[in-house]
């Protein structure tokens, strides 16, 4: 031992960090505690037992009779280093600092890979450089024919070179914990929420659950999933959400739909793990179904996510097919609602190592997710891709400090972008994992200074000229989000309505959605760079239209509309916001066909009823020129549904020119609302 | 704009003094009454007296009608009391007898301009541009126009023909280069000051606009000398000052950015740039509640301070104010800050 301590004297390591002697579970160092040493010995061993069996997931189980153990003899090296190793494979990799390290001072050769896993723990401090001092060391021990295990130090080389590339940038962030109406003592992780914020879902092994028995694999409360919803920008208490969704068993939060209708939760004891899913009816949730065998393979399935419009699902799998460990697939659903054959997304975005935790923004084209692959610093990190004609981009890492050494996956961002959220037991947190609301600043703001110059000489006073900065790029997605509530015109009930997604230009039907049978919300995302038609729908009722043109650079915004279905009854007008004509002319726009085709429904549907079409102009131009010109819009309407075989005697068509104004003529929006086409139920 | 209208005055003067004063007999004749009448108006005129210079003009209009020069300057006194629809009056009987008198155009435009009749005071200085292509200080009026209205490089044109006129126009070169500077040509807007300071170096905002140039062209070097030299040239002239700060700031001199803002606040304690200045100075310094302190007073000095709002959101953004920071971006757009309207879409939806 001298010798080794001069030896390490000369590499310039203080004495003191090896001032620890490492002390054996033996009698002669315990003279006068021999029951305690029996019991701790038996501890030892018990943790032994489990942890010879080498199956990593069972780790945990090991622990606290290490720890026990430990408590009597916190000097023995390799129970040290077992405890390190146990904290190393489990979700609170930090704690293994101290345990490793001690190992190390108590017995530099306490294992053969000590330095590896040494540097493990310093990776986990972002010390980029002190970690890869040990990789390096440790690597100088293996076997130049010893490839695979080269492989794994050489990665983890490779994640502290790209932890010091990603430090000299990091990225602007507020990481705040969401608080203890949602996070306890216990573990709290795998937030979902929808595209808006308003409802947030996650993952508890609180007490309190549907199954009041605790878990047999480490004696703690089930997994369950609890809610909580946003009043006035606070998170509300977080409550179980019950039966039948939450089960005698662990149960999981994996992905909610934007608009929060659908539910994908995962349940760990089908096959390894299978996806499953629930749909909210009215208040209720429906009994999770599994998602078909597309979807749930032999191997494990621990994540997916939904296409903005609910086509297509993106999942994560392990089956044999991939790339290596798991990888992220996508199935689309066919017309019958089933899931079409799995597909593997291919070798962009798949590495040989795992990728989990898929999230798919509802702008349709940004999906996020975890990978140990790629230029990760260290365990899962989250990487952003985006969908460009039809091929993903290859993945970026989203940078420090979102991205630590440690694990870093179920990553869900809302809608405006700027807010995400995830889940961390590496953070000030009341316990196990807490969840955290993640802040994007962007680039770091500027000051802007007064710059004050008399740039005309015949102004004496200074002319103001403000020295701007460069247009700044805007952080959210390019997308819109819809929502509002669903009512009856008359009596203000709240209705459950079926909400139609086309995009006009095309004329072809994007997605369905469904307003909330209890509550009349509804949530509808829109992407960027489409001209949307919108049908609200419900039998009985009339059809309400709307338009959005959201251009392809449009900045991320929210519309709050409420819609209030009117009844098929005699009086009744609607506007019909999806028919277009060309400029100044009478010709009906091909945008205009998915609208009409709603019209000839519904008058196919309700043969009796006869209607006025009135098309309606801004004031601009003459009085006469206006009156001729909605007279003849009108008149293309109705000869457009004559064509369509409906009976010319049900239809009239009436011109009102600027003679009936909704709204204002002063500004652009105004004039825009005025110029319309409506129809009125005539007689029934 | 108070001293536009001064300096504006001062050019109606120039025109007045061009309508001479003309010799009176001792033996006056009800017509030589008329020309004794018109002197003391422009005595009057001169002594800022506009309502005695108008009865002035008014007697002696009233014996001799066709005194051109008694209806020309009555429209220049009446412009000083603002009754505009009597100078257009007396401006257009001139006009009227003397369709070919650029001068009467170009006083009428600047009738116009006071007025606030902007697209009238053009169509005005045109007409006298149509009469005297090369009337050198309807030029310079019409391209200061068309700065006002953001069209630079039409105005650079009339700034053109300006110095064509006149060679030694000062004022032309500086607009003219402010124009360029505008249009992002910050070589040749350097090169007109320059120009213009070569034959007036006594005049600081020169040296001022000069600095600010190179200072648009990062050439913070050049721009810290030629604010040095606005200000040897004027020790007052704290603009100069402050825009050296900002200089020093730009070009991450700190200290030397904060030592500047400090001295102009010594000079002028209600400097609202310069609080401004150190508030920028403590948010590169992420220093955010001195920044906060110091927007406050800037705004507290100038309530209509813009980038003193935006500072302030970006200090209460890193201060965890986020309501307070909105609602400062979102006044610093009203304000004209174009960046803030982009933090207001991108930091403040919730």
């Amino acid at each position: 031992m001298k010798k080794v301590i001069y030896i390490l004297a000369f590499l310039g390591l203080p004495l003191s960090y090896f001032a620890q002697v490492n002390v054996e579970f033996e009698k002669k160092n315990f003279p006068d505690r021999k029951d305690q040493l029996k019991e701790a010995i038996n501890q030892f061993k018990e943790g032994n037992a489990i942890f010879d069996e080498g199956d990593k997931r069972f780790l945990l189980a090991a622990l606290p009779h290490y720890l026990e153990a430990q408590t009597f003899n916190p000097n023995n090296d390799l129970l040290n280093f077992r405890i390190g190793y146990c904290y190393l494979n489990s979700h609170d990799q930090g704690r293994a600092t101290e345990y490793i390290t001690k190992a190390y001072q108590l017995n530099p050769a306490v294992d053969k890979k000590i330095r590896f896993y040494l540097g493990n723990v310093i990776q986990l401090k972002s010390e980029w450089t002190k970690a890869i001092t040990e990789y390096e060391a440790y690597k100088a021990t293996v076997s130049s024919k010893d490839a695979a295990e080269l492989k794994i130090v050489n990665r983890r080389i490779e994640e502290c070179r790209n932890g010091i590339e990603l430090s000299k940038t990091p990225i602007r962030v507020f990481i705040d914990n969401v608080g203890q109406d949602i996070n306890g003592t216990f573990g709290d992780y795998s937030p979902v929420i929808t595209a808006d914020e308003s409802i947030m879902m996650f993952t508890s092994r609180r007490p309190g659950g549907v199954n009041p028995a605790l878990s047999v694999e480490d004696n703690l409360p089930h997994e369950d999933i609890w809610v909580s919803t946003k009043v006035n920008k606070k998170w509300t208490t977080a409550r179980n959400i019950g039966l039948p969704v939450n089960l005698e068993l662990h149960n999981s939060a994996i992905c909610l739909s934007p608009d929060g209708n659908k539910l994908i939760t995962y349940d760990g004891s089908k096959q390894n793990g299978d996806l499953f899913i629930s749909e909210l009816h009215g208040a209720l949730w429906t009994k999770p179904e599994t998602l078909g065998k597309a979807i749930n393979s032999d191997g494990h399935e621990p994540s997916a996510s939904f296409s903005y419009d609910g086509k297509v699902l993106y999942f994560v799998s392990d089956r044999k097919e991939g790339l290596g460990g798991h990888d992220i697939y996508y199935s689309v659903i066919n017309e019958k609602g089933k899931f079409e054959k799995a597909v593997n997304i291919g070798p962009t975005l798949n590495t040989e190592y795992d990728e989990d935790g898929v999230y798919m923004m509802p702008d349709g084209k940004t999906m996020y997710f975890s990978s140990k692959g790629h230029m990760g610093i260290g365990g899962y990190d989250i990487f952003k891709t985006t969908l460009e004609n039809g091929v993903w981009t290859k993945p970026v890492n989203v940078g420090i400090p979102i991205n630590t050494p440690d694990d870093d996956v179920f990553y869900v961002l809302a809608a405006n972008g700027r807010h995400a959220y995830y889940s961390s037991s590496s953070m000030k947190g009341y316990g196990g994992q807490d969840i955290f609301k993640i802040t994007i600043l962007g680039p770091e703001k500027q000051p802007l200074l007064n710059t004050e110059d008399q740039l005309l000489a015949m102004a004496a006073n200074p002319i103001s000229n403000l020295k701007t900065e460069g247009a700044i790029e805007s952080k959210g997605p390019k997308m819109a989000l819809l929502k509002g509530v669903i009512t009856d015109a008359k009596t203000n009930a709240v209705l459950e309505a079926a909400i139609e997604l086309f995009d006009n230009e095309k004329n072809i039907l994007l997605a369905t959605f469904k307003s909330n049978s209890s509550t009349g919300r509804y949530l509808v995302t829109l992407p960027a760079g489409r001209n949307y038609g919108i049908a609200v729908k419900k039998d009985g009722y009339l059809f309400h239209s709307e338009n959005f043109i959201i251009d392809q650079n449009a900045d991320y915004i929210e519309y709050n509309k409420d819609v209030a279905l009117k009844k098929i009854e005699v009086g009744s007008v609607i506007v019909l916001r999806n028919i277009f004509f060309d400029f100044d002319k009478a010709t009906i726009r091909p945008e205009s066909a998915s609208e009409l085709d709603r019209l000839i429904k519904l008058l196919n549907e309700n043969p009796t009823i006869k209607i006025e079409l009135g098309s309606h102009t801004d004031s601009k131009g003459s009085d006469d020129y206006n009156m001729k010109l909605s007279d003849n819009r009108s008149r293309s309407v109705v000869d457009y549904l004559i064509t369509k075989g409906i009976g010319a005697d049900r239809l009239t068509a009436k011109g009102y020119g600027e003679t009936k104004p909704i709204d204002t003529n002063d500004t652009d929006e105004g004039r825009q609302n005025n110029r319309r086409t409506e129809f009125k139920i005539m007689s029934k | 704009m108070k001293k536009i209208i001064t300096t504006l005055f001062m050019a109606l003067s120039c025109y007045v003094f061009s309508q001479d004063t003309v010799k009176v007999a001792s033996q006056l004749t009800p017509e030589q009454q008329a020309e004794a009448d018109y002197n003391s108006g422009i005595e009057q005129l001169k002594r800022k007296d506009y309502l005695t210079a108008v009865d002035f003009f008014t007697k002696s209009v009233a014996v001799k009608p066709d005194f051109d020069k008694a209806f020309y300057n009555r429209a220049v006194a009446l412009t000083q009391l603002k009754r505009y629809t009597e100078a257009y009056q007396d401006i257009n009987k001139v006009i009227a007898k003397s369709p070919q008198n650029a001068d009467a155009y170009f006083t009428k435009s600047l009738i116009f301009f006071n007025d606030n009749k902007k697209d009238s005071q053009l169509v005005a200085l045109d007409k006298c541009l149509a009469v005297n292509a090369n009337h050198s200080e309807a030029n310079y009026y019409k391209g200061l126009v068309l700065y006002e209205n953001g069209e630079y490089k039409t105005a650079i044109d009339n700034y053109n023909k300006a110095i064509a006129g006149n060679a030694n126009y000062i004022y032309a070169y500086n607009d003219r280069a402010s124009a360029k500077r505008a249009l992002s040509d910050l070589a040749g807007s350097i090169a007109d000051y320059e120009k213009a300071i070569s034959m007036d170096d006594k005049d600081a905002f020169l040296y001022n606009n000069l600095g600010s140039a190179y200072r648009e062209n990062k050439n913070y070097a050049k721009a810290i000398e030629s604010y040095n030299k606005a200000l040897q040239v004027n020790e007052k002239y704290l603009i100069a000052l402050t825009n050296r700060g900002a200089a020093k700031l730009e070009d991450n001199n700190l200290k030397g950015a904060h030592d500047d803002f400090e001295e102009a606040l010594r000079k002028d304690p209600s400097n609202s740039s310069a609080f401004n200045g150190l508030a920028s100075v403590y948010i590169k310094q992420k220093e955010y509640q001195k920044a906060k302190d110091m927007a406050n007073k800037a705004i507290q000095s100038n309530a209509k301070n813009g980038p003193a709002y935006f500072n302030r959101g970006i200090a209460r953004q890193m201060l965890r104010e986020d309501e307070g920071s909105c609602a400062d971006w979102k006044k610093a757009a009203e304000l004209g800050v174009a960046a803030a309207k982009s933090f207001v879409n991108s930091d403040c939806s919730e």
